[in-house]
């Protein structure tokens, strides 16, 4: 029997030290430690030129996995990108910036503010980075209609009531340095103007794809339901997309389809609507037109588009600015 | 209304079965009573603090479990018990209720095969299914015999069975060679039923073969399947837990000393099967154990030596399935200061309350507060140990004695690479003092302890160091034949930071808690006692509970109780 304690002792010891690696569930560190700065935020690829498809990226290396976001806001623009994840460090794959935006307007040629932040922790980096080129949308498909750097055509016929204002503005625009300026209040009617955008008269007249699985419009408008009296979205924007079935240069809406897209302006600053165009509906109103045409989607055939800004006659005020008015073919614009 | 017609008709069922009883002897009666009282009164400084809470409450009711047996023929009974209790405080039959408490038939197939149906209770090894002790419950004295009747009696924990519905049969054959016998054992219950909108049904099947050679050694194996019957429920996700066990043990006699020595190992996969539309994925992990167990005994004494390694990965819902919920509201006082703050389950619930305990198999982890048992929180099958236990057992003429100890360590760290390790002792003495004082009236004292220690390397927040220490004393002395004055003290002390886990519900730990404890309790009693028999007792005592969080110093709870129970197995 002695032999038996002692193989006890044995098999005892040899598995006392059959421990496994790693640990089960999170990192307690993770969770609970102090988050120290090992390696401070490096910019990689300052006075970046996204308009040549360059790229930045950002370093960093922290004392525990944290989730972490860099901000990066326009100067001037005040347009923002942000990335964000969570790990220990932060290298080129998981922060590699190619221009785009997260909040509108686009960036131009200026210099950003960078802030590293973290969650659930006070500290935070900041540096500067310059732009000297921004980021130019599309994969070479896009037909641009008006970012009204131009000014405006006034081949865009359009009517606004008379309480109500459209006017070229400078700065602060989604797009470039203009955009087009669309408010006012109308107690009488819910129509405060529409702009017709006919084909003949777009900024690019090339010919848009057949295929409205693959062809996008895309529209940038700034909202700000802030001025409506009652500080709720009372902006009704509405989208008119004429198709000459025939090709005769004429809409006739007893035989050919209009297509709708119609949203409530409920944010504030600048966003981009982009809709696929096999994803708009018919006109259903007989008076309006569109449901006697052959209710085939033909974006190739788009005649004129309108844009038409609406409101509660009650409720009064209402704007929605619009700028950078382009179709994109494959996806939407700000994912090119 | 309806309780008068329910009287009725039991006053009619019992009169004919008691008349029928007289008449045929195929009838027969037992059953279990009991009367409970107790009252709580606040005192201390939260007395004077807490004036939101009532300055005393209470509760009471007597209970009749009627065991009606009826054997048809001389190979089935059928047994039901039923119960009828009545509340204390209530007038014409409004605070009382008839259940039906347990009912069950069993029988013998051709004097071979035996079988039980209904309401049966289970029990295989200690890592396939087995009903762990609650915790601080073995070192205590005998005189806290009054609660800890009460809560298991409730709870239908009869030694570590588990109570559920279903079948079981089983039979055993003797052979005259090599094999003297084979006892084969298999069940099939229900755990949990349907429920409306909820999880589906849970079933357990399981079987043990047992096979006795000559030369002292036996043979054994044994399989239990916990798994959820998809059909039976809208829910995404299907249980399933088997869990094996093999053993091989040997015994042998030299000089009045017996030998005896046990392996016993085995595996466990645990799955969830979800089902998102077309897609299908499975949340798996398996895990085995292994046991070495080693004892030697005399005719005054035993020693047992073991070793275990149970993976961090192992899951057998019918062994780790743990007694008290610390979720639970508590009986007496479950919300207290000005805050009306839910009061946390202590050392006093645990000890008295039987109403925070679980009758359920689960099939995740169930929480478990560091404090009132780190070291082995889901019995010998908790996940995630490695290490030695020693046992020593003395048998004297005016003294027993025992001491356990467990020296363990986690097999991989809980959110760090560091691994506790943790150490319980425990020791308990118990004295005949009327014989080594050679007293004509029995005088018994008894003392015990436990302790455990729990330590972690690691920085500030990996760093774990907890000491808790359990001790408990009781001196009965017999005034005249069968009466007893009683009186008994536990004190409970913790101290030190431990990490709880959180786990999602699919038992993966997600987060932790990060627990500060200082805190002492007591529960001090003094009574009489009067034994019938060991079963049949009455006891009449006052209690003086304290608890003290320092860590919260507003969770202060100072109680004095007056209890009364009869108590009554037959």
């Amino acid at each position: 029997m002695k032999y038996t304690y002692i193989i006890t002792t044995i098999v005892s010891l040899v598995l006392f030290s059959c421990g496994k690696e790693g640990l089960e569930g999170p990192n307690l560190n993770d969770l609970y430690g102090e988050l120290n700065i090992e390696s401070t935020l490096i910019i990689y690829g300052d006075s970046v030129s996204f308009a040549d498809q360059e790229e930045v990226f950002f370093s960093a290396e922290f004392s525990k996995i944290v989730d972490w976001t860099i901000k990066i806001t326009g100067i001037s623009s005040q347009s923002e990108k942000i990335i964000s994840g969570k790990s220990n460090s932060i290298n080129k794959n998981n922060s590699l910036w190619a221009g785009d935006v997260t909040s509108l307007p686009f960036f131009s040629s200026e210099d950003c503010s960078v802030l590293l932040s973290f969650k659930n922790h006070d500290d935070s980096i900041f540096d500067i980075l310059n732009i000297s080129s921004q980021k130019i949308y599309g994969n070479g498909k896009e037909v641009l209609i008006s970012d009204f750097e131009n000014g405006f055509n006034p081949n865009f016929t359009n009517f606004f009531q008379t309480t109500c204002l459209k006017k070229i503005e400078i700065g602060n625009a989604g797009e470039g340095t203009k955009f087009l300026r669309q408010e006012g209040t109308c107690d009488w009617d819910w129509l405060i103007g529409y702009v017709d955008y006919p084909k003949a008269n777009w900024y690019q007249q090339e010919v848009l794809s057949a295929n409205p699985d693959n062809v996008y419009f895309n529209i940038m408008i700034y909202g700000d339901s802030t001025l409506s009296p009652t500080n709720e979205a009372n902006s009704l924007f509405k989208i008119e997309f004429y198709e000459d079935e025939n090709q005769d240069n004429y809409y006739d809406p007893n035989s050919e389809d209009r297509l709708d897209l119609e949203f409530n302006i409920d944010w504030n600053g600048w966003k981009m609507i982009s809709v696929r165009y096999s994803d708009l509906v018919l006109a259903t109103d007989p008076n309006g037109g569109g449901v006697n045409g052959n209710a085939i989607r033909e974006p190739n055939k788009v005649f004129k588009v309108r844009t038409l800004l609406l409101a509660n006659p009650v409720s009064g005020f209402a704007k929605a600015d619009v700028d950078y008015i382009i179709w994109s073919e494959d996806s939407p614009i700000l994912e090119q | 209304m309806k309780t008068k017609h329910t009287y009725l008709f039991f006053v009619f069922f019992l009169s004919s079965q008691l008349l029928f009883s007289q008449i045929d002897s195929r009838v027969w009666y037992d059953g279990n009573s009991r009367a409970m009282f107790y009252r709580d009164a606040l005192a201390g400084d939260l007395k004077k603090s807490d004036t939101t809470s009532a300055r005393s409450n209470g509760e009471g009711y007597t209970a009749i479990d009627l065991g009606i047996h009826f054997n048809p023929s001389k190979e089935i009974e059928i047994f039901s018990e039923i119960r009828i209790k009545n509340d204390f405080g209530y007038m014409w039959g409004s605070g009382a209720y008839v259940d039906l408490r347990r009912l069950s038939v069993r029988g013998i197939l051709n004097d071979r095969v035996s079988f039980n149906l209904g309401d049966i209770y289970l029990k295989q090894t200690e890592f396939t299914l087995y009903n762990n002790d609650q915790e601080l419950s073995k070192y205590e004295s005998s005189v806290f015999q009054s609660y800890n009747d009460l809560i298991n009696y409730e709870n239908f924990y009869e030694e570590n069975y588990w109570r559920t519905q279903g079948i079981q049969s089983n039979f055993s054959y003797t052979f005259y060679n090599a094999i003297k016998s084979l006892e084969l054992d298999g069940f099939a219950s229900r755990v949990r039923g349907n429920q409306w909108l909820g999880k589906p049904e849970l079933l357990m099947l399981g079987g043990s073969s047992i096979l006795r050679l000559e030369n002292n050694i036996k043979l054994a194996g044994h399989y239990i399947n916990s798994f959820e019957v998809q059909s039976t429920s809208n829910d995404s996700a299907v249980y399933k837990n088997p869990v094996f066990n093999i053993q091989a043990s040997y015994y042998k006699k030299i000089n009045n000393r017996t030998y005896s020595m046990k392996i016993e190992g085995g595996s466990s996969l645990r799955s969830w099967k979800k089902t998102n539309g077309s897609q299908q994925s499975i949340e798996k992990s398996q895990g085995g154990y292994f046991k070495f167990f080693s004892k030697a005994r005399t005719k005054k004494s035993t020693i047992d030596l073991s070793f275990k390694y149970v993976d961090p990965n192992f899951r057998s819902a019918g062994a780790q399935t743990r007694r008290v919920i610390y979720e639970s509201s508590p009986s007496s006082y479950p919300y207290f200061t000005n805050n009306t703050v839910l009061r946390p389950v202590s050392l006093m619930d645990i000890t008295t309350d039987p109403n925070i305990y679980n009758q359920r198999l689960s099939t995740v982890l169930m929480n478990f507060n560091p404090q009132y048992g780190a070291v082995n929180p889901y019995g010998e099958a908790t996940p995630n140990r490695a290490g030695v236990s020693g046992v020593y057992n003395y048998i004297g003429n005016f003294l027993t004695g025992e001491i356990k100890l467990n020296l363990l360590s986690e097999i991989i760290g809980q959110g760090t690479a560091n691994k506790r390790s943790l150490l319980s002792l425990g020791t308990s003495v118990v004295v005949r003092l009327d014989k080594v004082l050679k007293t004509k009236n029995k005088l018994n004292f008894e003392i015990s302890s436990y302790l455990e220690n729990v330590s972690r390397d690691g920085n500030s927040i990996e760093e774990i160091d907890f000491h808790s220490r359990l001790l408990s004393a009781g001196l009965s002395y017999e005034l005249f034949e069968n009466l007893k004055l009683i009186s008994g003290i536990k004190t409970f002390v913790s101290i030190g930071n431990e990490v709880g886990t959180e786990r999602d519900e699919y038992d993966k730990i997600i987060g932790y808690s990060l627990f500060n404890f200082d805190s002492e309790e007591s529960i001090q009693l003094i009574g009489l006692q009067y034994n019938f028999t060991d079963d049949i007792y009455f006891s009449l005592q006052t209690n003086t509970i304290n608890f003290v969080d320092k860590m919260s110093l507003d969770k202060e709870l100072k109680l004095t109780r007056i209890y009364f129970m009869f108590n009554m197995n037959l």
